[in-house]
C-alpha cells in the first residue's frame, strides 16, 4: 500500500528571491528579476539578459573554503536544502540518518570551473588541471555534499531530463517515500547555466528571447513572444511521509498527491507540435492521483515563450482537460524568475505548493496581446484570489522529456 | 496489491573487450585484457595515456551520418548497446509505446562535444559555437535518442550518481515497473570519458594510474597489492527490464529475475568511501533484506572493484560487514580488471554481466591478481572463470560523492 506523502519545508534561490517568503512575495505581485546580463563580458551579443540571483551569499550555508572548490550550481543546492530543511525543522542526526535520502536534479551542470580549466590544458597543459575539477563538473557532486552537510544517508543520487529535471526529481523522491524505502527526502533542482559556453551555445538555437526592456522580455502566451530567458538558482522541497510528518508535529505545506514523466520519441531539440509527449504526462500524474480533469484548478505550465512551446502545451492542455479546460488557471512563472532549466520544475512545484497553502494564483506578467493558439486563461499580469483545491505542475525539456505533479491543499481538505 | 516481478529479458554490451553481449562475454571468460594505449585523443602529453577505448567502434553501423554527427560518443554507444538489447528481448516497442520508458544513466554525458566546442569558443568566438552544444551535451540525451530511435515514450529520466548512474538507472527503472508506470523499461547507463580534460582531471584527482603507461595489459588490477588507481574506460551497457506477467504473455525468453535495488549515501566524503566501507554495506544490507533473502543466499558477487587503492580495501571490507564469517566462500569477481572503469556505464555493464553469469552459471575471474594484498584476501576468482551454482547474485556499485547501490540478480524460476 502506497503511503501519503507531505511537504513540510521549501528552499528556494531565484531571481524572484533569495528565500520562500521574498520569492513569493515577488511572484504574486509580478515583480521580475530579469536583467541586463552582468556575469561575463557579453559585447559580442547584440543583447544578453538573463534571471540572475541577487545579493546572493552562499558563505551564509557553505563553509568558504569548500566553496572555492566548487560549482556555483552547487552552492545554489546546497543553500536551498539547508534553507528547505530549516523551514521543516528536521533535525537530522537525530531523526534516523538513513530514512533521509536525497534527489536532486540539474539539466546541464557546473562548467565554471571547466572553462578556466579549458584555458589552464590550452596553456599550461594536462598536468596543471586542478584536482577539484571533476567533483566540480560532475552533476551528482551536490547530493553528495548535501548528504555530507546534513548527515543523510539514505538514498542519493542526481537526475538528468533537461528541463523537465526537477519535475523529475520531486516525483522520483516522493516515489521512494510512498513506498517505504526512507521517510524524508530532500528533492528538487539547481542550475547555474550563465556562463559564457552555455550561453553561447543556447544563442545559437536561437531560443532566447530579445527586447528592449528585459523585464519584458519573456512573455509566455503573447502573440509576440520571441524566446525564453535563462534564469538560475534552485528549488527544494522536503518531502515526508504523513505519518512521520505528524508523529513530529511538523507543518505542512501541501500534499503530493501524483507524479508522472513522459517522452516524446520525436526530436532532440523540438516538442511534437501535437503535445503528445506532455500530453500523456498529464494524463499519467491524473491517473495517479486518481483524478478527474476538473478537479485541478491551477496550473502552473513549462510556459517558456518559445513561439513553439506555448502552442503545443495550448494544445495539449485542451486534449487533456477538454471542456474543463476554459475554468482552469494556468501560468507561467517564468517572466519573473526566468528558465532555469533543470530547477524550473522544482522552483515550479514549490510555487504550486504555495498556490495550494495561500489560495492564490500567481500571474503571467507581460500578457499584452492575444495569441488565437493560446486561448486559455492565463491569469494575465495579476494574482488571484481562488480556491485552489489541485495544482499541476508541468515541464517540458530538450529531448522529449515531460514531467507532470500534482499538489493537493492541506488546511481543509 | 502486491508489486509486480520484474524480470530480464534482454542485454546489450558495448565494451572495450567487445562489441556486442556475445563478444563482451567470450572474453571476459577468456580473461581477455582491453585497455592499450589511448587513440582517440592526443595523449602524449597527458599523465596517463592508456584507455579502455571500444576499439572499432564504427557509429555508422548503427546511425545514419547525419544522426551520428549530432550526437555525442556517449550516445552512440549507447544506441548500439540498446539495439542489442531490444533485439534479444523481441520487445515490440511501437505496439505499446507509452508501456515503455528509458533511464539511462551518464556519468559526465557529452564532455568530448564540450571540449570541441570550448576550442571553438576560444579560437573563434561565442559566435561559432554549435547550436548542437546544449543538446548534444547534456547527459539525459542517451535515454532522449533512444526513445526517439525507439519510439517508446514512457518515463524518460537519465539517473547520474557518479560511477553508479548506470546501476541507479537500473533501480529506478525498476521501481517504475514495480509501482505500474510502465511494463517495460529500456535501462543501462554509457559514458564516453576517454577524452584530454576527463583524463586529465581524474588523474589530477589522484584517481587513475599512471604508472603503467608502457604496460597497459597489467594497469587495471583490482584486489592486487601493486594497484595505484583506475584506467578510464568507455562503454555501454543495456538491460530490458519487464513486468514478469507481461514478459510471459509475449512468451520472452527471460534470462533472470530482478529482485532488489538497494541505495544509500556515505554523508562522509566527496571522493573517499566511509569508514569501514559502511556506505555500501548499507546499500548491500538494504537489498539482500529487501530480497527477502539472508546474506548465506547469495552465491556471486561482482563488484564495484575499480583498482584504486582504496576502493578496492573498503569494498573488501563493506563485504566483511555483511557477509560476516562467510565473506571469504563467495567468489567476487572485478570486470574492471579487464574493461577499465567507464564511470556511469559499470554499473549497467557489469549488471548485464550478472545476468549473464547466471544465464551461463559460470562467472568471469579478476584479471591481473597477481600479488596478494593482506587487506584484500577474500576469493576474488584470479584464474579466468569457473562454473558456479548462482541463483542470486549482487552487482555492486559506488560513486564520488558517496553514492552506493547494488543490484540482486536471481536464477529465473516460475
Amino acid at each position: 500500500m502506497s503511503r501519503e506523502v507531505v511537504v513540510t519545508g521549501l528552499g528556494l534561490i531565484s531571481a524572484a528571491g533569495n528565500n520562500t517568503e521574498d520569492s513569493w512575495n515577488n511572484i504574486v505581485a509580478g515583480r521580475s528579476g530579469i536583467v541586463t546580463l552582468s556575469r561575463f563580458d557579453t559585447s559580442e551579443y547584440d543583447q544578453a539578459i538573463a534571471g540572475e540571483v541577487h545579493d546572493f551569499d552562499p558563505t551564509e550555508h557553505v563553509d568558504p573554503k569548500l566553496l572555492r572548490r566548487i560549482d556555483l550550481s552547487t552552492a545554489f543546492a546546497i543553500a536551498a536544502s539547508l534553507q528547505a530543511i530549516s523551514d521543516a525543522s528536521i533535525e537530522i542526526p537525530a531523526e534516523h540518518p538513513d530514512a533521509v535520502g536525497i534527489i536532486l536534479g540539474t539539466g546541464i551542470g557546473g562548467a565554471h570551473l571547466m572553462i578556466e580549466q579549458q584555458r589552464v590544458l590550452d596553456e599550461k597543459g594536462p598536468r596543471r588541471i586542478s584536482p577539484f575539477l571533476m567533483s566540480n563538473f560532475l552533476p551528482d557532486t551536490a547530493t553528495g555534499l548535501v548528504a555530507i552537510a546534513l548527515g543523510a544517508r539514505g538514498p542519493n543520487f542526481a537526475v538528468s531530463a533537461a528541463c523537465a529535471t526537477g519535475g523529475a526529481a520531486v516525483g522520483e523522491a516522493a516515489e521512494a517515500i510512498a513506498r517505504g524505502d526512507v521517510e524524508v527526502m530532500i528533492a528538487g533542482g539547481f542550475e547555474a547555466p550563465l556562463q559564457p559556453i552555455y550561453y553561447a551555445g543556447f544563442n545559437a538555437m536561437r531560443a532566447l528571447a530579445t527586447n528592449e526592456d528585459p523585464k519584458q522580455a519573456l512573455r509566455p502566451f503573447d502573440s509576440e513572444r520571441n524566446g525564453f530567458v535563462l534564469g538560475e538558482g534552485a528549488g527544494v522541497l522536503v518531502l515526508e511521509s504523513l505519518e512521520h510528518a505528524k508523529a513530529r508535529g511538523a507543518s505542512i505545506y501541501a500534499q503530493w498527491v501524483g507524479a508522472a514523466t513522459s517522452s516524446d520519441a520525436y526530436d532532440m531539440v523540438a516538442a511534437a507540435e501535437d503535445g503528445r509527449g506532455i500530453n500523456e504526462a498529464m494524463r499519467g500524474a491524473l491517473e495517479h492521483a486518481g483524478l478527474k480533469p476538473e478537479q485541478i484548478s491551477y496550473i502552473n505550465a513549462h510556459g517558456t515563450g518559445t513561439p513553439l512551446n506555448d502552442r503545443v502545451e495550448t494544445r495539449a492542455i485542451h486534449d487533456v482537460f477538454g471542456e474543463s479546460a476554459k475554468h482552469l488557471m494556468v501560468s507561467s512563472t517564468k517572466p519573473i524568475h526566468g528558465h532555469m532549466m533543470g530547477a524550473s520544475g522544482a522552483i515550479e512545484a514549490a510555487i504550486c505548493v504555495l498556490a495550494c497553502k495561500h489560495q492564490i494564483a500567481p500571474p503571467t506578467i507581460n500578457y499584452a496581446n492575444p495569441d488565437p493558439n493560446c486561448d486559455l486563461d492565463y491569469v494575465p499580469n495579476t494574482a488571484r484570489k481562488a480556491a485552489i483545491d489541485y495544482a499541476m505542475s508541468t515541464s517540458v525539456g530538450l529531448g522529449g522529456h515531460n514531467s507532470a505533479l500534482i499538489f493537493r491543499q492541506w488546511e481543509n481538505r | 496489491m502486491k508489486a509486480p516481478r520484474v524480470v530480464v529479458t534482454g542485454i546489450g554490451l558495448i565494451t572495450p573487450v567487445g562489441i556486442g553481449r556475445d563478444a563482451s562475454w567470450q572474453a571476459l571468460l577468456a580473461g581477455t585484457n582491453g585497455i592499450g594505449p589511448v587513440t582517440l585523443v592526443e595523449s602524449t602529453d597527458l599523465p596517463a595515456q592508456i584507455a579502455g577505448e571500444v576499439t572499432g567502434f564504427e557509429p555508422l553501423d548503427w546511425l545514419n551520418r547525419k544522426d551520428a554527427r549530432h550526437m555525442d560518443r556517449f550516445v552512440q554507444l549507447s544506441i548500439a548497446a540498446t539495439d542489442e538489447a531490444i533485439e534479444q528481448s523481441g520487445l515490440d516497442i511501437p505496439s505499446e509505446a507509452n508501456q515503455v520508458g528509458c533511464m539511462i544513466g551518464s556519468g559526465i554525458g557529452g564532455i568530448g562535444t564540450l571540449e570541441d566546442q570550448f576550442k571553438i569558443f576560444f579560437d573563434q568566438g561565442a559566435g561559432r559555437v554549435s547550436p548542437f552544444l546544449v543538446p548534444m551535451f547534456i547527459s539525459d540525451m542517451a535515454a532522449g535518442q533512444v526513445s526517439i530511435r525507439t519510439g517508446a515514450r514512457g518515463p524518460n529520466v537519465n539517473t547520474v550518481s557518479a560511477c553508479a548512474s548506470g546501476a541507479d538507472a537500473i533501480g529506478t527503472a525498476y521501481e517504475v515497473i514495480r509501482r505500474g508506470d510502465a511494463q517495460a523499461m529500456i535501462a543501462g547507463g554509457t559514458d564516453a570519458g576517454v577524452t584530454r580534460m576527463s583524463i586529465a582531471a581524474f588523474a589530477a584527482a589522484r584517481a587513475l594510474t599512471t604508472s603503467r603507461n608502457d604496460d597497459p595489459e597489467h594497469a587495471s588490477r583490482p584486489f592486487d597489492l601493486e594497484r595505484d588507481g583506475f584506467v578510464l574506460a568507455e562503454g555501454a551497457g543495456t538491460l530490458i527490464l519487464e513486468n514478469l506477467t507481461h514478459a510471459q504473455k509475449r512468451g520472452a525468453n527471460i534470462l533472470a529475475e530482478l529482485v532488489s535495488y538497494g541505495a544509500a549515501a556515505d554523508a562522509f566524503h566527496v571522493t573517499q568511501p566511509s569508514e569501514n566501507g559502511e556506505g555500501a554495506a548499507r546499500a548491500m544490507n538494504i537489498a539482500i533484506e529487501k530480497a527477502g533473502i539472508t546474506s548465506d543466499n547469495v552465491d556471486y558477487l561482482n563488484a564495484h572493484g575499480t583498482s584504486t587503492p582504496m576502493n578496492d580495501k573498503f569494498e573488501t571490507l563493506s563485504v566483511k560487514a555483511v557477509f560476516g564469517e562467510t565473506a571469504g566462500n563467495i567468489p567476487i569477481s572485478s570486470t574492471k580488471s579487464m574493461i577499465g572503469h567507464s564511470l556511469g556505464a559499470g554499473g549497467a555493464i557489469e549488471a548485464g554481466v550478472t545476468v549473464q553469469s547466471i544465464v551461463d552459471q559460470r562467472i568471469h575471474g579478476t584479471h591481473n591478481l597477481i600479488v596478494p594484498d593482506p587487506d584484500c584476501d577474500l576469493d576474488y576468482v584470479p584464474e579466468a572463470w569457473r562454473d558456479v551454482s548462482i541463483d542470486y547474485a549482487i552487482s555492486n556499485s559506488l560513486g564520488f560523492g558517496g553514492h552506493n547501490s547494488s543490484l540482486i540478480f536471481k536464477r529465473y524460476a516460475e
